[in-house]
C-alpha cells in the first residue's frame, strides 16, 4: 500500500498537518506515517500523532549523516511515498512567510508536496479543490491525475483560468456563443471530465484571482502546477498562496516537455 | 499523351486491336488518354477504331497539332481545328515550293509528296528502295539520308530543315513549324507541340497535373542532327510529366526522358500494369505540392479538434471533419449538413449527422499518423503507420455530386473488417437498416432529418493486406424525415458510377472551381497558401443550387449552433458573386424563403415591410439568445437580436452586390426586387422624423457591438438611405414592383432626411450621437497589442463609456458604399477609427486591410491581410475547434480584390484601382462580371487584363477602355495608366 509522508515539527502546526495529510492520504486511498526530526523536545509532535491515531517514526536531528532536508528528501524518496505534507510554519503570526524547510521542500521534492498553513481548517475529507489552469499542456498534463483523483473521490473540483494582459483572447465576435466555445474547447484541451468540473474564468492578475476563487467558491485546497523555482518573477501564484492562503496547497511538479503524443509538429502549407 | 505510329503501334497497317481493348478499359478505369500524330483522323480511328465509355477521356490530336478530336461511343467528333487563312494555305504551298526549287537547284531530287492540312511534305529520299520504311530502321534512314543530302553539299538533315525554314520565311510564315522524320521534311503552321499543349491546358481544366501525366513517343532524341517529332511534346508546361521512349532513338533521348525501348509492346506492358494498379485499387498520388497542401504530422491532443476543422472536407451539401480513421480520446468525427438544424427557438443547432469515415480499431500512442489535405483536389489523404502495417486512404466529398462521399483505404486487412460503415452520431438516436452490403442510417431533426447511406467493396491486396473502397450518400430533408430508400436508390447510382468515375467528376469540378476564382500573389509563398485555404473552405462550403443557410462557422464545426449572421451576406457573398454567382444566388435564395418570417418579425414589432433576424437557423425568426455568460461566468444581457437591425440593409446590400456583378434580370425584377422593396419598406416605417424634418434611426447596435443602444448609427442610416434610395431605383425602373410613384418618392424624402453624423469641416463621420463626447481613449496606444478583446481588458463599462471601437463601423460603410460616403472622407475617417478600433471581431482586420489598400497604405494592409488569413491556421481565437471563421475567409478575398486590386463592379464597366505592396511581384485575380470571364494580373506599374467576352474597365480615374480575350496592357505614368504594348 502507498503512503503519504507527513513531515512535522513540535509546534503547533502539527496537528493541522497531520489533519491535512490524512484528508489527502484519504484522497489518494493511501496510509498516512508521520516523520518527525527531533531537536528540541517532542511531546507535542508526540501528542499530535496520538491524537491524530498515528504512530510515530522519530530520527534524532543529531545523529542524521546529513542535513535534515537531505534526510526529508530521502524519507520522501522511498517506492511506497507518493506525496508529502509539511507545514507552511510553525507559526500563523505576522505575515507567515514560509518557514526555510518547507522551502527546501518545496524547490527540491519531486512528488506532489501538500503545504499547510499552520491555521488552516481542514475537513475529515477534502469537498471541493481548487484547480488553477494556466491554459498550457505542461499545467494541465501535472494536474490531470489531481482532477482524476478527485472525480473518482466524488470530490467536486473548480477550475479557474485566469486572462492575463498578455493572454486575452484575440477576438471575441458574439459572445453569446464565443464563451460558450472557447470554454467547451478549454475543457477538452486542459480538464478531463468536464461534465464534473466547474471552470470559473477571471481577468487580471493571477495570483489575486487564485486566492479570491478559493474564498468564494469555498474550496479547501488548492491544487497548484508549477516548476519548482521561486526565482525571481517565478511562481507568482506559487508565493503568493503559500504566504496567503486559508487552506492546505498541493504543489504538483510539472515536468518540462511533458508531451502527450508520439509527434506534435504542425506545417501548414 | 503517347505518339501513335511507332509507338502505340508498329505501323499504320498492324492490327491495333490490343490497343483498343487497352484504351477502353483504360478510359473505363478513369485515365486519360491522348493520342499525338501528325496523320488524319480516318487513319488514326480507322485503326484503332476505340470506343471509350468513360469516365476517362480518349483524344486525338492529329494533324500535327492542328486538330483534336474527342473520341466517345459514338465515334470522334472534332473539338478544335486550327483553320489556315487562304493566305497561309498559299504561303505553305509556296515554301514547299520554294523549298524543292532550293534543294534542286543543288541537284538533290525531292518531291513534295502531300498537302495535308496546315502543312505541306516533302520527301528527301523519293526512292523505291525507300518508299515505306519500317521504324526499326531509322538508323538505317537517317544514313541513307544523311548520305543521299551530303552528297548535293546539304549539311545532312539539319541543313535541309533550314533550307525549309528559309524558305517558309521567304514565303511569308513568320512561325513556320518545320520538323523532319528523317524520310521528309515538314513545313507547317503547327506541330506537336501545338497538341501538347491543348492536352496539357484540357487535363488541367480536369484537375491533373503534369505529374500525373505519362509522355509516350519512338521519336524523342536526335535524328541525324534534329530534334526527333516527339521532342515537341517536351513543351515547358509539361514539366514533371514522365517520359518515356519505347524507340531505337539512335541518338540518344534528352535529359528526362527514359529509354524504355522495346517498341509498342514495351509501352503497351506498360499501360497495362498502370491499368491492373487501378483495378487493384491502388490509391492516387499523395500530393507534394507545398504551395497547395495542407500538412498536419501526427496528433497533437490540444490542437486536433482545431486541425479536424481546418481539414474539413465539404461539398456545399455536406461537411466532414478531417477527423483520424480510427479512434483516439482527441478526435471527434462530425458530419454537419446545410441548414438542417435541431432544436427550437434560441437553442436551434446543427444536426450531427452520420458519421461515414470510421474504420475499426483504436490508435495506440506508438502509432504515426499523417494528413495532408490538397486543396487544388479537394483530397484528404491518411497516413497511419500502425503496428500491423501501413494504412493509406484517401478521402473526398464530391463537389461534381453534393452529398457523395468516397474513401479508399489500403492497409492491414483487420482494420478494414468494420461492418456497415456508419457511425450515429454521439448521443443521437438513430434508426439503423440495410442489407448485403448496403447500410443506412437515419437521423431525426425537430424538422426533417438525414439518411446516409454506403455501401462498401473489399479486395484483397497480398498477405494480411486489404483493400476497400466506400461510397455513400445523404439525403437531407428539411421538412420531413427521408425515407431509407430514397438514400439507398441514390446510392446505386452512385455505387454504378464508381470510385473511379466520381474521383475523376470530383478532380474535375474542383479544377473548374479554381479556375474560376483562383488568386495569385508573387513574392509571397506563405500569404498564397493561406489566401487559397480560405478561397477553399468558402468554395466548398456554399452550394450553387437550392439554398444555403451559411453559418458563421460554415460546416466545419458546430460552434454559432450554424446560425446565419450577416456574415455570409456581407463577408461571403461578394467573393462568390464575382467568381461563382450560382452559390452567391443560393445564400440569396436562404433570404428569400424567408421574407415570410421577415415580414411577421416588422409587423409584430408594429412597423411595415421586411425585419430580418440578427441570427436566423431554419425557421426565418430571430434565434438570438436574450442571455449569456461572459468570459468571467457574469450573466449578461444580449441585446444583438433585438437591437442590431443593420442586418436588414446588409442583406438588400448584398442582394446589389450580386446584382452589380451578374446583370441577373431576373433576380433584379423578381426576387431581388422584393428582397429590396420590403427591406425599404421596413426602413420607411422605422424612421422617426423630428419637428425639424430630419430623419432618426433611435435604439440600434451598429457593427462596434461595444456600444449597444445607440442613436443614429452611421453605418445603420448609411446603409438605411443607400437601401431606400436603391430601392426606389430598382422600383420605378421595374414593370410591377408594387410600389407607386408617391412611396418611392416617400423613400426618397426621408431618405435624404435621414442624419448620417457628417461633419464636412472635419470630414469625419460620427459614429452615433454622442461619439464624439465619449472618453477619447486610443485602443492603438494603451492596449498591450491589438488585436484584443477590448471589454475584457477595461471592462464592458468603461468601454461602453469610451471612444474605443470594436471592429469597422464607420469604416465598414467606407467599404461597403464608397460611392455614397462624402467624397474624400475615407482617409480622415480612417485616421480616426482604425487607431480606435481593437479588432475585437474577427470580422474586422480584413476589412480594414481593404481599406488601408485603397488609401495606399499598402504595409500595414498587407500586416492586417496576413492576420485576417492566419485566424484559422494559427487557431488565433482557441475556437477554430468549433469550425473556420467564415466571414474572415470572405473578408480575405474582399481584402485582396476591392483593396488590393481596387476593384469595383459597375453597371457598364469594371473598375481598377490597384495598390500593390512592395513585396509582391504580381497579384492575379479571376473575376466573372456580367458573364464576361475576365482575368487581370497587376504588377509593380503595370496591369494586364483580358475579358471574354469583352467589357469595358477602368483603371484609377481614366476613361472606359474595351477590353476583349486578346487583352490589354495598361501602365503607370504619375498617376495616370496608359495603355502599353499587348
Amino acid at each position: 500500500m502507498s503512503k503519504v509522508l507527513a513531515a512535522i515539527d513540535n509546534s503547533a502546526a502539527a496537528r493541522p498537518v497531520l489533519a491535512a495529510g490524512a484528508a489527502f492520504a484519504r484522497l489518494l486511498h493511501a496510509d498516512l506515517e508521520a516523520l518527525h526530526l527531533r531537536e528540541n523536545g517532542d511531546r507535542t509532535a508526540r501528542a499530535a500523532a496520538e491524537a491524530a491515531g498515528l504512530p510515530l517514526r522519530e530520527l534524532a536531528v543529531r545523529e542524521l549523516p546529513g542535513s535534515k532536508i537531505a534526510a526529508l528528501l530521502a524519507a520522501g524518496e522511498a517506492a511506497d511515498v507518493e506525496a508529502m505534507v509539511v507545514g507552511a510554519r510553525a507559526s500563523r503570526i505576522g505575515r507567515r512567510p514560509v518557514g526555510h524547510i518547507a522551502l527546501e521542500l518545496i524547490v527540491s521534492q519531486l512528488k506532489p508536496l501538500l503545504v499547510v498553513p499552520p491555521h488552516a481548517f481542514v475537513p475529515e475529507r477534502f469537498q471541493r479543490i481548487l484547480v488553477p489552469l494556466d491554459g498550457t499542456r505542461m499545467t494541465s498534463a501535472a494536474l490531470a491525475q489531481t482532477i482524476e483523483l478527485a472525480h473518482d473521490s466524488d470530490v467536486d473540483v473548480v477550475a479557474l483560468h485566469v486572462h492575463e494582459q498578455d493572454s486575452l483572447p484575440l477576438f471575441s465576435d458574439q459572445p453569446q456563443h464565443e464563451v460558450e466555445t472557447w470554454r467547451r474547447e478549454f475543457f477538452a484541451r486542459h480538464c478531463p471530465h468536464p461534465e464534473k468540473v466547474r471552470l470559473e474564468v477571471r481577468v487580471g492578475i493571477p495570483a489575486e484571482n487564485v486566492l479570491r476563487a478559493a474564498s468564494e467558491s469555498e474550496s479547501d485546497l488548492i491544487a497548484l502546477g508549477w516548476a519548482q523555482s521561486l526565482g525571481e518573477g517565478r511562481a507568482a501564484i506559487v508565493r503568493e498562496a503559500l504566504e496567503r492562503s486559508d487552506v492546505p496547497i498541493l504543489l504538483v511538479p510539472v515536468v518540462r516537455g511533458a508531451r502527450h503524443t508520439t509527434s506534435d509538429q504542425h506545417e501548414a502549407g | 499523351m503517347l505518339d501513335w505510329d511507332g509507338t502505340a503501334v508498329p505501323d499504320r497497317r498492324a492490327d491495333a486491336g490490343r490497343v483498343r481493348h487497352l484504351f477502353e478499359a483504360l478510359s473505363r478505369a478513369g485515365f486519360d488518354i491522348a493520342v499525338v500524330s501528325g496523320t488524319n483522323v480516318d487513319n488514326v480511328d480507322g485503326q484503332l477504331a476505340a470506343r471509350p465509355a468513360g469516365p476517362g477521356e480518349l483524344h486525338l490530336c492529329l494533324n500535327r497539332g492542328s486538330e483534336v478530336f474527342a473520341v466517345g461511343p459514338a465515334g470522334p467528333r472534332v473539338v478544335h481545328r486550327r483553320v489556315a487563312t487562304a493566305e497561309e494555305d498559299a504561303a505553305l504551298t509556296r515554301a514547299a515550293e520554294l523549298a524543292v526549287e532550293r534543294l534542286a537547284h543543288r541537284g538533290l531530287e525531292a518531291r513534295i509528296v502531300s498537302e495535308r492540312l496546315n502543312r505541306r511534305k516533302i520527301d528527301l529520299i523519293p526512292e523505291p528502295a525507300w518508299a515505306d520504311p519500317p521504324k526499326a530502321r531509322i538508323d538505317e534512314l537517317v544514313l541513307a539520308v544523311t548520305d543521299r543530302l551530303a552528297a548535293h553539299g546539304v549539311h545532312g538533315l539539319p541543313g535541309a530543315v533550314e533550307i525549309a525554314r528559309r524558305a517558309a520565311a521567304d514565303a511569308g510564315l513568320a512561325d513556320a513549324r518545320v520538323t523532319s522524320d528523317a524520310k521528309h521534311v515538314e513545313i507547317g503552321l503547327t506541330d506537336k507541340s501545338d497538341s501538347a499543349r491543348w492536352i496539357l491546358e484540357h487535363v488541367r481544366l480536369r484537375g491533373l497535373r503534369p505529374r500525373d501525366m505519362l509522355l509516350a513517343g519512338d521519336e524523342f532524341g536526335q535524328l541525324g542532327g534534329v530534334p526527333g517529332s516527339d521532342s515537341l511534346m517536351l513543351v515547358s508546361e509539361a514539366a514533371g510529366a514522365a517520359g518515356v521512349s519505347v524507340g531505337v532513338e539512335p541518338g540518344g533521348v534528352p535529359p528526362g526522358v527514359i529509354a524504355l525501348g522495346g517498341g509498342p509492346d514495351a509501352l503497351l506492358d506498360v499501360l497495362e500494369q498502370q491499368l491492373r494498379r487501378r483495378t487493384r485499387r491502388e490509391l492516387p498520388h499523395v500530393p507534394d505540392d507545398q504551395d497547395w497542401t495542407l500538412a498536419i504530422e501526427g496528433i497533437d491532443p490540444e490542437l486536433e479538434r482545431a486541425h479536424e476543422a481546418m481539414l474539413t472536407l465539404a461539398d456545399g451539401a455536406i461537411g466532414t471533419n478531417g477527423s483520424l480513421l480510427l479512434a483516439h480520446p482527441a478526435t471527434a468525427p462530425r458530419v454537419l449538413a446545410m441548414g438542417l438544424y435541431d432544436g427550437e427557438g434560441t437553442e436551434t443547432e446543427l444536426l450531427p449527422c452520420p458519421v461515414w469515415t470510421q474504420l475499426a480499431g483504436e490508435l495506440e500512442p506508438s502509432d504515426r499518423v499523417q494528413r495532408l489535405l490538397d486543396l487544388r483536389t479537394g483530397l484528404l489523404h491518411q497516413q497511419l503507420s500502425l503496428r500491423e502495417g501501413v494504412l493509406r486512404a484517401v478521402l473526398f466529398s464530391s463537389a461534381a455530386r453534393p452529398g457523395t462521399v468516397a474513401l479508399r483505404v489500403e492497409g492491414p486487412a483487420q482494420r478494414l473488417q468494420r461492418r456497415g460503415g456508419l457511425a450515429a452520431p454521439l448521443a443521437r438516436g438513430a434508426q439503423a437498416g440495410g442489407a448485403g452490403r448496403r447500410r443506412w442510417l437515419c437521423v431525426a431533426a425537430s424538422h426533417g432529418g438525414v439518411v446516409a447511406a454506403v455501401a462498401e467493396s473489399r479486395l484483397s491486396a497480398g498477405r494480411k493486406m486489404g483493400r476497400l473502397d466506400r461510397v455513400g450518400t445523404y439525403v437531407v430533408d428539411h421538412a420531413a424525415l427521408p425515407e431509407p430508400v430514397e438514400a439507398v436508390e441514390a446510392l446505386r447510382e452512385v455505387e454504378q458510377a464508381g470510385f473511379e468515375r466520381l474521383l475523376v467528376e470530383h478532380r474535375a469540378t474542383w479544377a473548374r472551381r479554381w479556375e474560376e476564382a483562383d488568386v495569385v500573389i508573387e513574392g509571397d509563398p506563405e500569404l498564397q497558401f493561406a489566401v487559397r485555404f480560405s478561397l477553399f473552405h468558402l468554395m466548398a462550403s456554399v452550394p450553387d443550387s437550392g439554398e444555403a443557410a451559411l453559418g458563421a462557422r460554415g460546416l466545419s464545426g458546430p460552434a454559432y449552433r450554424g446560425h446565419v449572421f450577416w456574415d455570409s451576406d456581407v463577408f461571403v457573398l461578394p467573393s462568390l458573386a464575382a467568381t461563382h454567382p450560382a452559390a452567391a444566388r443560393a445564400l440569396l435564395e436562404y433570404r428569400v424563403r424567408r421574407l415570410l418570417a421577415a415580414r411577421e418579425a416588422a409587423r409584430r414589432s408594429g412597423r411595415a415591410g421586411a425585419r430580418f433576424p440578427w441570427e436566423s437557423a431554419g425557421s426565418g425568426f430571430d434565434v438570438t439568445p436574450p442571455l449569456a455568460y461572459d468570459r468571467t461566468g457574469r450573466v449578461i444581457p444580449i441585446r444583438t437580436g433585438e437591437l442590431e437591425e443593420h442586418i436588414v440593409a446588409d442583406i438588400a446590400w448584398a442582394a446589389s452586390c450580386y446584382l452589380d456583378w451578374t446583370g441577373d434580370e431576373e433576380f433584379g425584377s423578381g426576387s431581388g426586387l422584393t428582397l429590396l422593396v420590403e427591406t425599404a419598406r421596413y426602413w420607411a416605417s422605422r424612421i422617426r422624423l423630428d419637428q425639424h424634418g430630419g430623419a432618426h434611426i433611435d435604439g440600434v447596435i451598429g457593427p462596434d457591438e461595444y456600444h449597444g443602444r445607440v442613436d443614429d448609427n452611421a453605418y445603420t442610416n448609411g446603409m438605411a438611405r443607400w437601401n431606400l434610395r436603391y430601392a426606389a431605383h430598382l422600383a420605378a425602373a421595374a414593370h410591377a414592383s408594387g410600389v407607386d410613384a408617391a412611396e418611392r418618392d416617400g423613400w426618397l424624402a426621408v431618405a435624404d432626411a435621414l442624419v448620417d453624423g457628417y461633419d464636412a469641416s472635419t470630414g469625419l463621420y460620427e459614429q452615433f450621437a454622442g461619439f464624439f463626447a465619449l472618453e477619447p481613449l486610443v485602443i492603438e496606444e494603451i492596449a498591450p497589442r491589438r488585436p484584443v478583446a477590448a471589454d475584457a481588458l477595461l471592462g464592458h463599462d468603461r468601454v461602453r463609456a469610451a471612444q474605443v471601437v470594436k471592429q469597422a463601423d464607420v469604416l465598414m460603410l467606407h467599404h461597403l458604399l464608397p460611392d455614397e460616403v462624402a467624397p474624400g472622407s475615407l482617409e480622415p475617417n480612417l485616421a480616426f477609427y482604425e487607431p480606435r478600433t481593437a479588432h475585437g471581431s474577427s470580422l474586422s482586420p480584413g476589412i480594414h486591410a481593404a481599406l488601408l489598400a485603397r488609401t495606399g497604405r499598402t504595409e500595414q494592409a498587407l500586416a492586417a491581410l496576413r492576420l485576417a488569413s492566419r485566424i484559422d491556421l494559427d487557431d488565433l481565437t482557441q475556437t477554430t475547434a468549433g469550425g473556420l471563421h467564415m466571414a474572415a475567409m470572405g473578408s480575405v478575398w474582399q481584402a485582396l480584390a476591392f483593396g488590393f486590386a481596387g476593384v469595383r463592379p459597375g453597371r457598364e464597366t469594371l473598375r481598377f484601382d490597384p495598390h500593390l505592396p512592395d513585396a509582391w511581384q504580381a497579384l492575379e485575380l479571376r473575376l466573372r462580371h456580367r458573364g464576361s470571364v475576365v482575368r487581370v494580373r497587376i504588377e509593380p506599374g503595370e496591369l494586364l487584363v483580358h475579358a471574354n467576352p469583352p467589357l469595358a474597365v477602368r483603371v484609377g480615374d481614366g476613361d472606359p477602355i474595351p477590353v476583349g480575350p486578346a487583352g490589354i496592357r495598361l501602365q503607370r505614368r504619375a498617376q495616370e495608366w496608359t495603355e502599353g504594348n499587348r
